[in-house]
């Protein structure tokens, strides 16, 4: 009986010490198996996707909007349209996946045609009117502040803007396309330094900066950003020709986290682009209905993830969410 | 008695041996490899193929068929390929001449790329040098039929297009490795082999501005023009007129005396500024090069002064559009496609210089204005259309011709449609017709 019992216990233990060699390997493969989740997650960067939350059509007083060119938002829930076609901007407030009613209307003499807009910290507005080529700052109630003038520009002293931006500490980046160059100017204007354009280029479009400092540039006829790290002399490229993604990439911007988001007018749709220049997803695309795009402008982005992009020839602004 | 037997280790090595001769040893049968009779070879097939003897009587013969190799080229009983040949037709040539296409090629023949050689060459033999199947430039003529038409239209000719060994003179037949459209050699060091560019008539002519170092085909015709000097047919009239003063600073320099537009405008006032006055002018127009990226300052062949022809100059930069208005062009469902899309006359529509509308289209409203210049039956007579027509897909918007249709193609799409049947299109706005 004895004898029976020990053979029974004997082959308790086997069984346990099995049982108990087979959870350690389990254990082993599932830690093996979240580490590389992990290297997965960090190293290859997370793919975006926008998930569509609304479209605003028309002003409070029912104005439709007509091919809106520009948007600019920030974290304050505050949210400007350049409504291109109609020769104004409108200030919205936006909450909780919805428009507050109380749009201003924002209509000024010295800007009939904007087409990029950018804010401040402070919350001033600056225009960029594609008529006049002409940078207007406006108070953030609307008023009229003056022009964004060039000053103490070393040779060639002549410019032409073809987009500008704004960093966290207010400088003002200008893409200069009658000398190639990125000017870096003072939040009052003052000339602080010039970045060159790459040569061989085809047609430069848009500059953007991220919170870092680096600057980038697009040329939309070759689809290839270039990127200037924070004081560095030159642009180099940032990713290769973007071409087989993209048709016509028009417009740059960049969120909190230093992802880029490339406009491309012809396709209708948004590439997001990491910080490493890797390729993270292509949102939208070319259409009519909400959620497609045609022939958009200008993007922005808030640190909610909230994503405005000014659907021109759709003539709307629609907002997304963006999922990782 | 006991049978005798080999130990392994022989056995093994004796296999190996007679293995080794068999992959080494020098194929014995080359030397008559199809087992011919004495005196068979290169006989044997003219015995059918009549016509090569008259070939062999050529001036010019290929050297396999002289010595009679026809299996250099042909496989004399079975093969895959079309006329008994050894391998595939456009790859046979070149399996011997590679040095015809040299990978450092900076420009290569399309015939030659796609190994057409026979474009050319009488694979067997011909009364023309190389082979070749006609002398001179008439071989070429044959398909740059363009270049004949105007080598023997135009008033002045280009020596070397019609002396000797016509456009041989300045081309290479097959490759380049020095220039392109196969040009022997970087303008301007081609047309100073001939053109002495120290002589003082030479400085005259160009009024003593320093273009030894220039771009002689920005102004002259290569193929011959109508003009004195073949200075390209359509030319600016401050070169006709010899007023380089008019752009350029002291002879001593062809440095202009202004940059990009600034420098037209000068005398082109009245349309920069009408230009300038629109909501959205072309961006280019105002760069550093302006008017130039499509404009040749001196003379070109298009009307304009456009630097090509206007399908070519739009697709420099908006190749993706030009690409879909070429598939468009060769998609069998597109008989009626658009004629400026046909034709590639993106101007027909979209305004080169500036316009109030977006995509620099011409008219405000694209349905009545822009589309019913030609299509004015279907601007009132067709699908609901117009400013009081709203697209169900979106409030702010009207039903127009691009509603449904893409103007400069839509690739494979028939009837220029932005879907790829009518079905997929009409059911985006009548979901209730969804099948």
């Amino acid at each position: 009986m004895s004898c029976a019992s020990n053979a029974i216990q004997n082959a308790e233990d086997d069984h346990m010490n099995k049982l108990s060699r087979k959870i350690k390997l389990l254990v082993f493969i599932s830690a093996v198996l979240i580490v590389e989740l992990f290297f997965l997650i960090s190293f290859a960067g997370a793919v975006v996707k926008f998930r569509y939350i609304t479209s605003l059509y028309r002003d409070d007083a029912g104005s439709a909007f007509q091919q809106p060119e520009g948007v600019a938002c920030n974290n304050e829930s505050a949210l400007i349209v350049a409504d291109t076609g109609n020769g104004r901007l409108l200030r919205f407030t936006f909450e909780e996946g919805s428009v507050r009613t109380g749009t201003v209307e924002i209509k000024v003499d010295q800007q009939s045609y904007p087409i990029k807009l950018e804010m401040n910290s402070k919350g001033e507005i600056f225009t960029f009117d594609r008529k006049h080529r002409r940078i207007t700052r406006l108070s953030p109630g609307g008023q009229f502040k003056g022009y964004f003038d060039l000053t103490g520009l070393p040779s060639p002293t002549s410019y032409v803007i073809r987009s500008f931006t704004l960093d966290m500490n207010d400088t003002v980046y200008v893409l200069d396309i009658l000398s190639q160059r990125v000017l870096v100017l003072s939040p009052e204007g003052k000339y602080i330094r010039q970045i060159q354009c790459p040569e061989n280029y085809g047609f430069f479009s848009d500059v953007a900066v991220d919170f870092k400092g680096t600057l980038f540039i697009v040329d939309s006829v070759k689809g290839v950003v270039y990127s200037a790290a924070n004081s560095a002399a030159s642009f180099t490229p940032f990713a290769e020709s973007l071409k087989e993604y993209v048709r016509f990439p028009a417009s740059l911007a960049t969120d909190r986290r230093g992802r880029i988001y490339l406009v491309d007018r012809n396709g209708g749709s948004i590439l997001i682009l990491g910080q490493d220049g890797s390729f993270l997803g292509r949102q939208s695309g070319l259409g009519w209905k909400e959620g497609r795009l045609n022939y958009p402008s200008q993007v922005c982005i808030n640190n909610k993830g909230e994503v405005f992009v000014a659907d021109t020839r759709n003539n709307r602004v629609q907002v997304f969410e963006m999922v990782e | 008695m006991k049978p005798r037997t080999i130990p392994l280790q022989y056995k093994t090595f004796s296999l190996l041996s007679i293995m080794s001769l068999l992959v080494f040893a020098p194929p014995v049968y080359s030397q008559n490899e199809f087992k011919l009779k004495l005196g068979a070879k290169g006989q044997i097939c003219l015995d059918c193929h009549e016509t090569l003897k008259q070939t062999l009587k050529k001036r010019y013969v290929h050297p396999l068929l002289k010595k009679g190799e026809c299996t250099g080229c042909h496989e004399p009983h079975t093969s895959s390929h079309k006329s008994l040949l050894t391998t595939k037709d456009t790859k046979l040539c070149s399996s011997c001449h590679q040095e015809v296409l040299p990978e450092e090629a900076r420009s290569s023949h399309e015939v030659v790329l796609q190994g057409k050689c026979q474009t050319c060459h009488d694979s067997h033999g011909s009364n023309n040098k190389s082979i070749l199947l006609k002398s001179g430039s008439a071989l070429c003529f044959d398909c740059h039929k363009d270049i004949e038409k105007n080598v023997s239209e135009v008033r002045y000719s280009h020596k070397s297009v019609v002396q000797d060994k016509g456009c041989l003179n300045c081309h290479n037949p097959h490759a380049s490795v020095k220039s392109k459209a196969l040009l022997a050699n970087e303008v301007p060091s081609l047309c100073n082999t001939c053109h002495q560019t120290n002589k003082l008539s030479f400085q005259k002519q160009h009024m003593n501005y320093p273009v030894t170092t220039a771009n002689c085909i920005s102004c002259h015709n290569p193929h011959g023009s109508n003009n004195r000097g073949i200075v390209f047919d359509v030319a600016h009239a401050a070169v006709t007129k010899r007023k380089c003063k008019e752009c350029h600073q002291s002879p001593t320099s062809l440095k202009t005396k202004q940059q990009g537009t600034q420098l037209c405008r000068n005398c082109h006032r009245k349309m920069v500024e009408e230009t300038f006055d629109k909501n959205r002018v072309h961006w280019p127009l105002i760069d550093n090069v302006g008017c130039l990226h499509c404009h040749g300052p001196h003379a070109t062949k298009e009307k304009k002064l456009l630097k090509e022809s206007v399908i070519n100059v739009c697709g420099k930069c908006h190749s993706d559009t030009v690409e879909l208005q070429e598939l468009s062009k060769k998609n069998p469902n597109n008989e009626n496609l658009c004629e400026p899309v046909k034709t590639g006359n993106c101007i027909s529509c979209h305004s080169p210089h500036a316009a109030d509308q977006v995509l620099l289209i011409r008219q405000p409203s694209v349905s009545v204005d822009l589309c019913g210049r030609c299509h004015e039956w279907e601007s009132h007579s067709t699908h609901p259309i117009g400013d009081k027509v709203l697209d169900p897909r979106d409030k702010n918007l009207t039903v127009e011709c691009l509603s449904c249709h893409t103007a400069c193609g839509t690739g494979n799409n028939p009837a220029m449609m932005t879907f790829n049947t009518t079905y997929e299109l009409c059911i985006q706005c009548h979901p209730e017709r969804r099948r």
